[in-house]
């Protein structure tokens, strides 16, 4: 017999009795404030940022004022110019040059300020949203779901990516002594760009 | 040759001496179980959710075999190649048959308990197979050829100059260096290449969904997603009990998770993986390695339930005195106590009695294991097995014996004052009571709560009968 029949066998002899476990029907608990301002408060616990937004600002200016540093700016979406085009870059070692990625996300989540990325807002090339240094995220107010159960209820993507990422700011780690620190192995800072 | 139990007491007597790791160790998790404490004030339907993540988790379990033939009949709908693995040993043929077949000499790996379990790099290394830890405590134990000491995090027992030390003779950084967010980026540094030139890459996964044939990934660092998508391979590792059926009941767990584990609102990222991305192949690999056996132990099969927070281990005043190394497994704190013995009942034979049973890994919980009642049922069982030293078995007899006469025990336990008031330390606080060592018993009360109901209340009873 296959390992794999075997454990479903040992598993049918072993387990208890299904009738006395019947699930749950699917609920939606808690907060259903999906408004920007919870969202941004969020956001700011797990250390993200909003974009600041000076008079006259164009996301490019933005950017600029807020990374100075930058040379290599990628661009994922179609309306930000970027030093360069996602399309553009062939592979995981060539995403790891970019300083900044430009990338719109299809939906925030206000309880976590969280926002989502598949394959679909990253040209297929994943890796791209850890390796730059920075990202910035694109999203609309209109774009945002009140929790976690709204989310995965609510939201198609969870059911067609491949590839679906909850990003909820920078990469992070409190591994030594407990000190937390930004920027561990992926993303050092993690912006969201509001559009209207 | 029979295996001797593990020395808990005597490992964790060793890390008590050492007062700074001790009490950092100490303060570090109770400050953890502390954010989690807010996070559960924030929630007013907490309460709720570990009643339904127990409830699905417990019908997941109930119908394991149906879920796990959907996933994978999902999985290979979405392209994933779908493996089972029995044991350890099978596990790791699998992995290193993937890997001779891609040619890939190195892997890179995010945290799973479950590569643990199977001793994969004692596996592969030898067969010319380079494994690097991705996640920074994992990669700080692994350079130090120990053990993960928590299974949220794993390297919370060491100090900065613990890990400067590290990173100074594998890194060639400065041993002096005393900055957490120096070694850090030490550590990013070191990572960047390897996993840039990486053949391969593993995760583990958290939880499995039946309904869409994914599976969830949650990491703080995002290393799990460099794991899986730097490398145009993905082998992922998972536990067959980690399924769930729906896409709907993940919200009930990832809001759970990270508020248990680290007082987080959510890891920083929650990846789903349904299938391979554009050029790449992605191998999943089920294990058993003693559940299913697990699932037929009438008072322990709801530890599957288990999803891996943390949160028992940081509220456990045993496990945060006595460091997780001690436990001398793969698995430490309450849960570990509970399930380590599954895998060798004479090896882990004294960890369900390092635990005082105050009950408050079960009240934090998420999912509602009753993990101390089930340390309780160990105990007995290995009383049983006679699997336990004199001491411990006289103990357990002696308990057994008062529970059991609810007369004798009233008895004794009145008796306590006078016996703790009389009898010679040295019957207390000797070397057959290790635990003894380091702490002084309460005060005896005066009156027991029986006795003082006897004699006040039962007399107002009377009283009211009478009138
Ligand atoms: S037993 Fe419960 S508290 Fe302990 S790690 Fe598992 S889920 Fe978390």
């Amino acid at each position: 017999m296959s390992s794999r029949d075997a454990i479903l066998a040992r598993l049918r002899d072993n387990r208890p009795d299904p009738t006395a476990h019947p699930l749950p029907p699917v609920a939606k608990l808690g907060d259903m404030d999906a408004g920007k301002a919870r969202f941004e408060n969020s956001l700011q616990i797990i250390g993200g940022q909003v974009l600041e937004r000076q008079e006259n600002d164009t996301l490019a200016t933005a950017i600029a004022r807020t990374f100075p540093d930058s040379k290599v700016i990628c661009s994922a979406v179609p309306d930000f110019e970027g030093t360069i085009r996602i399309e553009d870059l062939d592979s995981p070692q060539q995403a790891a040059s970019v300083d900044v990625l430009v990338v719109r996300s299809p939906f925030g989540i206000a309880e976590m300020g969280s926002i989502y990325l598949s394959e679909a807002q990253l040209n297929s090339l994943n890796s791209a949203a850890h390796l730059t240094q920075h990202i910035v995220v694109i999203l609309s107010p209109k774009n945002l779901t009140a929790n976690m159960h709204t989310a995965y209820i609510d939201r198609p993507e969870f059911h067609t990516a491949n590839y679906g990422v909850l990003m909820s700011g920078p990469s992070a780690t409190a591994d030594i002594q407990g000190v937390l620190v930004r920027g561990a192995q992926g993303v050092r800072t993690l912006s969201v760009w509001w559009e209207d | 040759m029979k295996v001797k139990p593990v020395n808990h007491a005597l490992a964790a007597e060793k890390f008590i001496e050492d007062v700074a790791h001790e009490s950092f160790h100490d303060e570090r998790l109770w400050d953890l179980r502390q954010k989690r404490d807010e996070q559960m004030h924030i929630l007013p339907e907490w309460q709720e959710l570990r009643t339904r993540a127990s409830q699905i988790k417990e019908h997941t379990l109930a119908n394991l075999p149906e879920y796990l033939e959907q996933f994978e009949a999902n999985a290979k709908k979405n392209g994933i190649h779908v493996h089972w693995a029995a044991d350890g040993a099978e596990h790791n043929r699998i992995v290193g048959e993937i890997l001779e077949k891609h040619g890939a000499k190195s892997l890179i790996k995010s945290k799973s308990m479950v590569t643990e379990e199977c001793q994969m790099r004692e596996y592969l290394e030898p067969r010319g197979v380079t494994v690097t830890e991705t996640d920074l405590g994992e990669r700080i134990q692994q350079l130090d050829n120990q053990m993960p000491s928590h299974i949220v995090v794993p390297a919370v027992h060491k100090l900065i100059p613990d890990v400067a030390k590290i990173f100074a003779e594998h890194y060639h950084t400065d041993p002096n260096d005393n900055s957490a967010q120096s070694l850090a980026w030490q550590q990013r540094l070191a990572a960047r290449p390897v996993i840039l030139s990486a053949d391969a890459g593993m995760t583990g996964g958290n939880f499995v969904v039946a309904e869409t044939g994914s599976f969830v990934v949650c990491t703080n660092e995002g290393n799990a997603d460099l794991s899986a998508t730097v490398p145009g391979l993905h082998i992922a590792t998972i536990g067959i009990e980690r399924l769930v059926p729906r896409m709907a009941d993940m919200g009930v767990f990832i809001r759970l998770l990270s508020r248990s584990a680290l007082g987080s609102p959510i890891t920083q990222y929650t990846t789903h993986f349904r299938g391979p991305q554009k050029g790449s192949e992605m191998h999943v690999v089920l294990v058993d390695n003693g559940r299913s056996h697990r699932l037929g132990m009438q008072d322990f099969w709801t530890s599957l339930k288990c999803i891996r927070c943390g949160a028992c281990m940081n509220t456990c005043p045993v496990y945060r005195r006595s460091g997780g190394l001690s436990y001398g497994a793969v698995y430490s704190g309450p849960i570990g106590a509970i399930i380590d013995p599954t895998f060798n009942e004479r090896k882990y034979s004294t960890l369900p009695f390092a635990s005082t049973m105050n009950g408050s890994c079960t009240n934090v919980c998420p999912v509602k294991i009753n993990i101390h009642e089930q340390l309780y049922k160990w105990r007995r069982v290995l009383a049983e097995h006679h699997e336990l030293p004199f001491v411990k078995r006289e103990i357990m007899h002696m308990a057994g014996k008062l529970m059991g006469q609810p007369k004798l025990y009233r008895a004794a336990i009145n008796g306590t004052e006078v016996a703790l008031s009389t009898m010679p330390r040295f019957v207390l606080y000797n070397w057959l009571n290790p635990w003894g060592k380091h702490r002084e018993l309460p005060h005896p009360v005066k009156t027991t709560f029986n006795s003082w109901y006897k004699k006040n209340r039962l007399n107002i009873q009377k009283e009211r009968e009478k009138a």
